[in-house]
């Protein structure tokens, strides 16, 4: 790291209407630092990104952006690209149908008598690709790699404009662990080569293991620059959040009662080639317990939901019963009929209709039992939606806020408490708290203990093992479509669980 | 909500723009004789493009609208004339005809996933073909010997003065008490409303318009019986589409079909339900149009679905789904019929009314994308 400073924020002011999303903040990058960027969701990492990026033009802001030490106006996009600054975002922006290399080249592409030099574009790819160390085919169609090869595409496109700032958001939220970690090896070889990199992250380990200097912001306010070999966690989630978290997962053990959800014996044929996807699934969730289910990625944890609700796949053998009766549930609406709810993992593309309002969102599910005569009640439409507002702490300007615009932990407490309402027996979670912020995750962990003291029976998907373990009450691995073991909270382990994932547990006796 | 008062304003503004220019070209334009004939066909437009809302909203669209109407008619039309079957009981039975033929297309969309633009522009042809079987290429009276019928009335009736008055007077009652009690209800939940003020204001222009209508209207024969079905099927598909179960079906289907499926939202039986709507609606309109040219000829209906989608455009209804209002399609049709209207009082030639017509639906387009950038 020099000390060079290659892109600098100073005092910036950037308000939406009444809201202010930045209230002055100062940042600084060098060139060849990784420089994290923390803070809970709705603390204004995006905005600052996408002020550095020209998505927010000059004039829209005030204050100053400079690049190499000189004022800077970015009027869009194309002006910051033009400065040098590349940014990837969390949703990708491939082209799944066109192949690796034709996505690394969309647009430049290099032409020789008016035709596009193909030969040129895969010969590039693949320097391109092997420059960032990344093992890939170029003429392979990029809706045919997993999600983590194609966010390494995404870094390669970016690369391959040779930016002297990267800036990515969350790369890692969607990827597996060796995934992750080849996503970080490329990270340290751009840095060896002096490029400046932003890093977003929730994932505190990733970004003590990547970053040079830490930023927390909060509230729109800089929290603070930190040297990440001078500090720890405990000290960043303090200043993210302003308080200490004491205890992460606040797991509060009840009773478990009678068994509310049994599946015995169950194989599941995937759509589409009819193959065996899930394999004599036998496990039970109990009222008043959670149930943690686990497994590596494509291990079947999401399709075991999904086909819960008849969302996915055909039982080709084996029994559910919910509530000592069999489960027949072929689309969702029959399965929410019988007290079967899910929370899927996806909360934009599943969860939500983002245009419309909180109101709508959560009364979604329940319009049937809200009938008066023919029509809605929107009287005691109102008073649940907010009564579920109330007890969710969902931070919104009213009843009648587009849900698209709030953010990631408000979305997620939406599409909670959309499920809520339908009053469900067994819920049905798919990584409730992938994406949120410290804050919103200790409140949708609390809103587990409220639900299981009242008897609900919950089954929790999650790939993080930190949240399995200190959450679940049992725990059920699965590996290949396979129960790889099953766990109570007091026998398991980090060690066990992922040597279960794995299909590698000895019996214990 | 500024914004959205920006385009409301705007709208108006253009209405308002459209009116002047007619006006000063051709003063007869805001003669009450003129306006009277400009609200009947303000209501078959209109009638129309409120059952295109219905299939617009959940992300569909149904091009086979203008053929249906001109083959609904002329199943009544024939059946009639040709057949001697009492009036009411043609139209029923064009009308059930409609509703299931339309629920079929429903059912091919949703469950068998036929996209709607498709599917509905084969029912276009077919329909077309139909129509012209039917009437065998000739013209159909909708009454025998100039006589009288319920089919003939559609267009033809006008209530009488004291009748007029006294509808625009339980209008009246009836929007006021209703909105004083969502007022009252919006309170006892402590939720914020407008002020006082501001609500007697807007109820008390409201008020001016109803009756401003009926004094016009009543200035020439009173109050088209048009426009009375015009204003019961609004309310009705008001209610629908903001009161009801299904209505938020389809807002949710335009908006998220995905999160619509896994929320349980019954999405094939709303989207066949809004094309069995739609038939409904489409012969409604056949039976209109047809009645106000007096007869079915091969050219009745023709090209009335892009007028339709036209009309929910122009009033702010997404082609995407998810997005549109009852007020801002009947905004929209106004618009339609206002041009038409005043075209052919111009004497333009038909060639401009097509280039005219198809100007104006891109320039609102156009208009709706630039004022609606951030939504």
């Amino acid at each position: 790291m020099s000390e060079r400073i290659v892109l600098e924020a100073r005092d910036v002011v950037k308000r939406f209407g009444a809201v202010t999303a930045l209230g002055g903040v100062s940042f600084d990058l060098r060139a060849g630092e990784v420089h994290a960027l923390c803070g809970e969701n709705g603390a204004g990492k995006s905005t600052l990104i996408k002020l550095l990026a020209g998505v927010h033009p000059h004039g829209s802001y005030e204050g100053e952006i400079q690049v190499d030490g000189k004022t800077a106006e970015f009027h869009s996009t194309r002006d910051a690209e033009r400065a040098g600054i590349a940014i990837i975002h969390q949703e990708l922006a491939l082209f799944p149908d066109m192949t690796v290399g034709e996505n690394l080249f969309l647009g430049t592409f290099p032409q020789r008598f008016g035709r596009i030099d193909w030969d040129r574009v895969y010969a590039q790819s693949a320097a391109t690709l092997a420059d960032c160390g990344i093992q890939l085919d170029p003429a392979v169609r990029v809706g045919d790699l997993g999600l983590g090869q194609q966010q390494l595409v995404e870094i390669a496109r970016a690369v391959g404009r040779k930016p002297q700032v990267l800036v990515l958001d969350e790369p890692t939220a969607a990827l597996a662990r060796h995934e992750t970690d080849t996503l970080l090896d490329l990270v340290r070889r751009l840095r060896s080569r002096n490029v400046a990199c932003v890093f977003i992250s929730h994932k505190l380990d990733e970004v003590f293991a990547i970053a040079d200097r830490i930023t927390v912001l909060r509230d729109g306010c800089a929290q603070g620059t930190l040297t990440a070999a001078e500090t720890d966690a405990s000290e960043i989630i303090r200043r993210m959040v302003g308080r200490r978290i004491e205890d992460h997962y606040p797991r509060r053990q009840s009773t478990p009662g009678r068994t509310l959800l049994a599946l015995r014996g169950v194989d599941v044929k995937a759509p589409g080639d009819g193959a065996l996807a899930l394999h004599g699934i036998e496990l039970e969730a109990r009222a008043g317990e959670v149930l943690g289910i686990g497994g590596l990625m494509g291990a079947g944890r999401t399709e075991l939901l999904l086909h819960l609700m008849g969302l996915w796949g055909t039982r080709a053998r084996g029994a559910v019963e919910l509530n000592g009766r069999p489960l027949l549930a072929r689309n969702p609406r029959e399965a929410l009929a019988q007290g079967l709810a899910l929370v899927t993992e996806d909360r934009k593309r599943f969860g939500l209709v983002a245009q419309q309002g909180v109101t709508f969102n959560v009364s979604l599910s329940s319009l049937r039992s809200l009938r008066r005569g023919f029509f809605v009640d929107r009287d005691r439409e109102a008073g649940h939606a907010k009564s579920i507002v109330e007890e969710l702490r969902i931070k919104a300007q009213g009843l009648e806020q587009p849900v698209g615009t709030l953010s990631g932990g408000n979305q997620q407490k939406v599409v909670l408490g959309k499920m809520l309402l339908t009053q469900p027996q067994v819920l049905l979670l798919d990584e409730p708290t992938r994406g949120i912020d410290v804050g919103a995750k200790l409140e949708v962990y609390e809103l587990i203990n409220r639900l299981t003291m009242a008897g609900q029976a919950i089954m929790l998907v999650s790939s993080e093992l930190g949240e399995l373990l200190g959450m679940s009450d049992r725990i059920v691995m699965l590996c290949a479509g396979r129960i790889g073991g099953t766990f109570d909270r007091s026998e398991a382990t980090q060690e066990r669980l992922l040597a279960a994932a794995m299909g590698r547990l000895e019996r214990a006796a | 909500m500024n914004r959205f008062a920006t385009r409301e304003l705007s709208m108006l503004v253009a209405l308002l723009a459209i009116w002047a220019f007619f006006a000063w070209q051709e003063p007869v334009f805001l003669s009450a004789r003129n306006l009277s004939l400009l609200s009947v066909e303000l209501a078959v437009t209109a009638v129309l493009a409120l059952g295109m809302l219905v299939v617009l909203l959940p992300g569909q669209i149904d091009l086979s609208a203008g053929s249906g109407v001109g083959l609904a008619g002329a199943v009544a039309a024939v059946l009639v004339f040709w057949h001697d079957v009492p009036a009411p009981v043609a139209l029923l039975i064009a009308a059930l005809g409609a509703v299931l033929v339309w629920s079929a297309m429903g059912a091919l969309i949703a469950i068998e996933r036929i996209p709607a633009f498709i599917m509905t522009l084969g029912g276009l042809l077919v329909f077309r073909g139909l129509h012209w079987l039917v009437i065998e290429n000739q013209t159909v009276p909708v009454v025998v010997g100039g006589g009288q019928n319920v089919y003939s009335l559609l267009t033809t009736y006008y209530l009488p003065v004291v009748a007029g008055y006294a509808l625009a007077g339980l209008a009246v009652v009836a929007i006021v008490a209703s909105a004083l009690a969502a007022r009252r209800r919006r309170q006892s939940y402590g939720f914020a409303v407008d002020d006082g003020e501001i609500t007697f204001l807007q109820l008390f222009a409201l008020a001016q318009m109803v009756f401003l209508v009926v004094i016009v209207t009543n200035g020439y024969r009173g109050v088209p019986i048009a426009l009375v079905i015009l204003g019961l099927v609004a309310v009705l598909v008001h209610q629908l589409v903001t009161n009801t179960p299904f209505g938020r079906y389809l807002y949710a289907i335009g908006g998220n079909e995905e999160a619509a499926v896994v929320s349980g939202v019954p999405v094939r039986n709303a989207i066949i339900g809004a094309y069995a709507l739609m038939g409904g609606v489409v012969a409604l309109t056949g039976f209109m149009q047809t009645a106000y040219s007096g007869a079915s000829t091969s050219t009745v209906g023709s090209l009335m679905e892009l007028d339709a989608v036209a009309a929910c455009v122009i009033g702010g209804t997404s082609l995407r789904g998810g997005r549109g209002t009852v007020l801002g399609v009947l905004f929209g049709a106004l618009i339609m019929a206002s041009l038409l209207n005043g075209m052919t009082l111009m004497a333009v030639s038909p060639e401009a009314k097509y280039i005219a017509r198809g100007s104006v639906l891109a320039l609102a387009v156009w208009l709706d994308l630039r004022l609606g950038k951030d939504r």
